[in-house]
């Protein structure tokens, strides 16, 4: 039968590019920006060690000052030169990231059950009632700002451009707003001399609910990206569920942070 | 909400989950486990550590050398000749394919078994300390090892101990991690802030025996070293009370109960 | 040559390559810190150095940069990134400027690892970073935290990347039960990545915000504990090995169905088996490095029985090996050998594994050299001869050229009788009470000579390794052309010419009806 058929298709192709992979400037794809970026993170990391391991701030200053514009540089570059070329991809990959990021949570969680549950007394010493009816609020905020950029996207799936570009800057207000209760309510906890290094509790509190904020932040920055291409009514539908996506994944976790951290 | 936490905690956290998963072992396992005891007959953990140890080592070699003569002989039967020069690999049947799964994973799955049964026995036997034990206070830290005996008597990197009594060791430490480590005695355990760990041994006849550490924690980790000496009662007895003269001459009070430090009394040490 | 087409590429293969360059000059530093600290052994009292810092440092870098720096980049990222692709008949992977990012930060991870040897007080806290210690030693522990997380994001992206490459990007015609085993092994490795690494970086953030931010994470006198970041290391490095067994037995299994020209035997049965029960089971057994911490009861019986269940599908990874050597038509080539040494050399390491599995064992030997041995055997001796089988096996395709045999088979004893000289004394004397971490052992005066002849036959296995390196070097600059298939492999990296142009294939591949990677017999 076809016995050769394993070396099938691709066999036959050779003739047809042998020589043409002999070609000296046979093109090959490059790209500038991740090199810059990975320096730039380079040039951070370098930075935290000058200033909290060596105490040069100096140095630090140095550092930060090549590193940022380097990360900012590479991320504008490759964001205009990918813009609009990718696959359709970013779905389902964005799927597998949300997995790594949600474990950093669950890290974060075990972290605090495991030396809760083992405590003899809790909260440690220090600890002050925490706010009960801010957060409540958050959450509506922050589920509410889920829901208008589900609707968002389901107006542009409709092909309503206006509706769309409305329910999208909404989520934009919306995300603002969280971000904004959240600075407020940890400025009052640092007046009342409730700190990050005040006791194990304070620095599960501060470190997760950090965590979360910078999420949100990080959420924030990818809609305000997608921005320019909403107002010129060209964004497309992948780069709108993926963002979403992560929205809705940022939303989820406040549950956990509310549920674990305030109210428990 | 607090409350119903504490309770879970307690109820299942702390106790029962410790019994439901005993409970399945020694559901799934009964047969196994009545044999190995009869086998492992042992008391002193270091005995039957030898004794396991060498049950297990005989073990693997046997799975080990009997894969590596069929992969062997595999190789020497199918190296490349005239008249081979494509492998001749045979096609599983369905049943083939299921049954080359299913019959290692028991074979497998008995030898796994077989050997947990006989590691949980003997890890039984190095938790639970006799009831006649002499429980000595251990703080450790950069680089000292410092015991407390229960009248209050202190020594330092030397633990001096009577042939014939168990010796259970309540640790702790104050500052970084280290594990004490007696390898005449097979045993070691870690000791660490906040908690309070702890080992035993069975010293039976006089002499002496190293004590290292066995946890990194600093630059002088490979010298942190002490010694365990076993006296003989009458000769342990004389010293002790050396000892106790000495310490009541001093004026100041005995310490004695405070020496480990910790604020989470016995966490990991409940049992016994 | 043009150097900017190199540095800014998004090719994979040639991502791939920067990623073997850079993994091996890492195993390369890291081999002579185990040389150092194999002079530095082999007398009681200063040998080479008088300072025991200097000696924890280089300990430090010797395991970090082995593991961190060598076998995991070498088998996520040089092999996945040359093979993954041509294997599955895509022309590149989906996102390949991420893919060139996480090169450079690799590059960048590795430089992170190797100031280690520049700056004042480097970091001495052992590739564990355990604290107390981690958070009050004047070493530089944030350069560890950043090593590791900055790595660890490269390998995050890598993973994403890789998995959305095989969802998508498969040719017509190669469906899920006829990838090649090195592809199933890695998308279970990074599967394991994309888990678990974020448990790693959260830890090692962890010590370093209680070193210098000034929380209270693992400190027990305001309310922390620190056995919650022993349980967040091993969480994430327990997997961590199979992150490196999966892939270096994939490699294991093109080999030795390559050079036996055999169908891999019981394929589903390895894939949905061996992979699949290995990825299932290792979230479930990180315990068995806490035998001796002062874990739970409960826990440390729970995953004794898990641990030793662990045997079960490494086991059958084990039988499917074995069965695809029945019946083959084996060459001896270099590839080969060092495929054979595996199988042999990982039972080794693999069984040895089963003792330290129960806990009553491991109170008498944890932390001792019998688990050095225990580790050597299965990640520095069979994942190493994996990566030199993979390297040679796959030579003629990345370079277009063949290597020197001779060379090659020299390098491959030579080494054998090394690591076993090595490796085997170090799980004696591990036996006897030998504690590990110790940079000076007046207190062991027995083992001297034990550390001598391990002296011995670490030089031995350098050696053998250099001849290896070499002979690469050498192929590659001045090899004779090796043609496009020389082993006669039906997988389809074989099928388009060496080395393969950008693109991979001209006009995308599609594969007949009864194609198979190892359909080798006619019939
Ligand atoms: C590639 C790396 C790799 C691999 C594959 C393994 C595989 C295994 N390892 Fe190992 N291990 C390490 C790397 C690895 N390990 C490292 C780096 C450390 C130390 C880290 C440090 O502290 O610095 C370590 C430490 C370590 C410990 C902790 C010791 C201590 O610190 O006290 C334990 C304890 O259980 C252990 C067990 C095992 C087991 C049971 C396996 C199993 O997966 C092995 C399974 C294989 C086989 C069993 C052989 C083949 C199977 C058969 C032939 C079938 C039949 C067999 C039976 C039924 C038994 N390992
Ligand atoms: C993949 C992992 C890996 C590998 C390959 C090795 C390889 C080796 N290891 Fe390593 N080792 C570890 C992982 C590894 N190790 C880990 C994780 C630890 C524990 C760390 C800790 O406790 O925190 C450890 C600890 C460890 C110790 C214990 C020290 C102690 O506890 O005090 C010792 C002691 O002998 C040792 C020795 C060796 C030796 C001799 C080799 C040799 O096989 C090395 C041979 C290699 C070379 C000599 C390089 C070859 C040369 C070239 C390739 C040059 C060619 C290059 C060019 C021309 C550019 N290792
Ligand atoms: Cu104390 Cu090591
Ligand atoms: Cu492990």
């Amino acid at each position: 039968m076809a016995h050769d058929a394993h070396h099938a298709q691709a066999q036959q192709d050779h003739a047809g590019h042998a020589d043409h992979a002999g070609h000296a400037h046979a093109h090959w794809d490059t790209s500038v920006w991740p090199f810059v970026i990975s320096f730039g993170i380079l040039f951070l990391a370098l930075a935290f060690s000058f200033k909290f391991v060596y105490h040069n701030g100096f140095a630090a200053i140095l550092s930060l000052g090549l590193g940022i514009p380097m990360i900012l540089a590479g991320v504008a570059g490759w964001t205009s030169e990918a813009m609009g070329k990718g696959d359709g991809f970013s779905y389902s990959a964005m799927g597998w990231f949300i997995l790594a990021e949600a474990m950093i949570f669950v890290s974060f969680f075990v972290g605090y059950w495991y030396t809760r549950l083992h405590a003899d007394v809790w909260p440690p010493a220090g600890t002050i009632t925490l706010p009960r009816v801010m957060p409540i609020v958050m959450t509506f905020v922050l589920v509410a700002s889920s829901l208008t950029i589900h609707y968002a996207e389901h107006l542009l799936h409709l092909g309503n451009k206006a509706g769309f570009r409305f329910w999208y800057m909404l989520t934009i207000v919306l995300g603002a707003t969280f971000l904004g209760m959240s600075v407020y309510e940890w400025s009052h906890l640092m007046h009342e001399g409730f700190t990050i290094s005040t006791n194990a509790f304070s620095t599960i509190f501060f470190s997760v609910t950090g965590l979360h904020g910078s999420h949100v932040v990080v959420g924030l920055v990818i809609f305000l990206a997608g921005l320019p291409s909403v107002l010129r009514s060209d964004v497309d539908e992948g780069f709108m569920r993926t963002a979403g996506l992560y929205w809705h994944f940022v939303d989820i976790i406040w549950f956990f942070v509310v549920s674990q951290i305030y109210y428990w | 909400m607090r409350k119903f936490a504490h309770w879970f905690v307690h109820r299942f956290a702390h106790r029962s989950v410790h019994q439901i998963v005993a409970g399945v072992i020694g559901m799934v396992l009964p047969v196994m486990v009545s044999a190995a005891s009869e086998t492992v007959k042992i008391n002193d953990p270091a005995a039957g550590w030898d004794k396991l140890w060498h049950n297990v080592i005989v073990d693997i070699t046997i799975i080990g050398v009997l894969f590596a003569l069929v992969t062997a002989w595999f190789i020497w039967t199918s190296r490349r000749r005239p008249g081979n020069e494509v492998g001749a690999s045979v096609k599983l049947s369905p049943a083939g394919a299921v049954g080359w799964v299913v019959i290692p994973v028991f074979v497998f799955l008995s030898i796994d078994l077989y050997t947990a049964a006989n590691g949980w026995v003997l890890w039984n036997h190095y938790r639970d300390v006799p009831v006649n034990r002499m429980e000595i206070k251990l703080e450790s830290g950069m680089y000292s090892w410092d015991y407390t005996y229960p009248n209050g008597v202190r020594t330092q990197n030397e633990l001096i101990v009577p042939a014939g009594t168990p010796i259970v060791l309540r640790m702790t430490s104050r500052d970084t991690l280290h594990s004490h480590y007696i390898p005449d005695f097979r045993v070691k355990e870690d000791s660490m802030p906040g908690r309070v760990t702890y080992l035993w041994f069975n010293p039976t006849k006089p002499g002496e025996h190293i004590v290292a550490c066995a946890e990194y924690c600093g630059v002088s980790h490979g010298y942190m070293a002490g010694r365990v000496i076993v006296k003989a009662p009458d000769e342990y007895a004389a010293w002790m009370k050396g000892e106790e003269t000495k310490l009541a001459a001093t004026t100041e009070t005995v310490p004695a109960a405070k020496s480990v430090k910790t604020n989470k009394p016995t966490t990991a040490a409940k049992k016994t | 040559m043009n150097l900017k087409e190199w540095i800014f590429t998004t090719d994979h293969k040639r991502v791939g390559v920067l990623y073997l360059i850079g993994s091996m000059a890492a195993f390369a530093v890291a081999g002579i810190m185990a040389m150092l600290m194999r002079i530095e052994l082999s007398t009681i009292g200063p040998t080479i150095t008088a300072n025991p810092t200097q000696y924890n440092v280089w300990l430090y870098t010797h395991g970090a940069v082995m593991i961190l720096g060598f076998q995991i980049p070498a088998l996520t990222g040089f092999f996945a990134n040359y093979c993954i692709p041509l294997m599955i008949g895509a022309k590149d992977v989906a996102f390949p400027r991420v893919n060139a990012l996480s090169v450079w930060l690799f590059y960048v991870g590795v430089i992170l690892a190797l100031l280690t040897f520049f700056v004042p007080d480097p970091p001495d806290i052992m590739w564990t970073g355990y604290p107390p210690y981690s958070t009050i030693t004047t070493g530089n522990t944030a350069l560890y935290t950043f090593t590791v997380l900055i790595l660890g994001f490269a390998s995050i992206i890598g993973g994403v990347n890789f998995l959305t490459t095989v969802a998508y990007m498969r040719a017509p015609g190669v469906t899920l039960n006829k990838l090649n085993i090195f592809v199933w092994c890695t998308l279970g490795a990074f599967v394991l990545q994309l888990v678990f690494v974020p448990v790693l970086g959260t830890a090692v953030t962890l010590i370093s915000m209680d070193k210098y931010l000034g929380t209270h994470f693992f400190d027990p006198a305001n309310g922390g504990d620190v056995l919650t970041y022993q349980n967040l290391f091993w969480f994430y490095s327990h997997p961590a090995v199979y992150v490196i067994f999966l892939p270096f037995i994939g490699v294991v299994y093109e080999v030795i169905a390559a050079h036996g020209k055999n169908m891999v035997f019981n394929y589903k049965m390895v894939v949905y088996g061996g992979v699949g029960g290995i990825v299932a089971l290792s979230g479930v057994v990180w315990v068995h490095h806490l035998y001796v911490s002062g874990m739970a009861d409960w826990l440390r019986i729970g995953q004794m029985i898990t641990t030793l269940m662990i045997s079960i599908p490494v086991g059958l990874m084990m039988i499917g090996l074995i069965g695809t050597l029945y019946r083959s038509s084996i060459a001896f080539t270099t590839p080969m050998l060092y495929a054979l040494g595996v199988v042999f050399l990982f039972l080794i390491g693999g069984l040895t594994g089963i003792p330290l599995a129960l806990p009553a064992l491991t109170i008498g030997v944890s932390d001792t050299y019998y688990v050095v041995g225990h580790f050597h055997y299965v990640m520095a001796v069979a994942g190493t001869f994996a990566i030199f089988a993979g390297v040679y096996h796959w030579f003629p395709k990345v370079t277009g050229k063949m290597y020197s045999e001779f060379w090659g088979k020299l390098g491959f004893w030579i080494t054998f009788v090394g690591v076993n000289i090595v490796f085997w004394i170090m799980m004696d004397i591990g036996v006897k009470g030998m504690p590990r971490r110790y940079y000076d052992y007046p207190h062991f005066p027995q083992f001297e000579a034990a550390h001598q002849w391990m002296t011995v036959g670490a030089a031995i296995l350098g050696v053998g390794f250099f001849i290896a390196v070499l002979n690469w070097i050498m192929g590659a600059k001045n090899g004779k052309p090796a043609g496009d298939n020389p082993w006669g492999s039906p997988s389809l990296e074989w099928s388009t010419v060496s080395p393969p142009p950008h693109g991979n294939w001209p006009t995308p591949p599609s594969v007949a009806e009864d194609w198979h990677p190892y359909g080798f017999r006619k019939d």
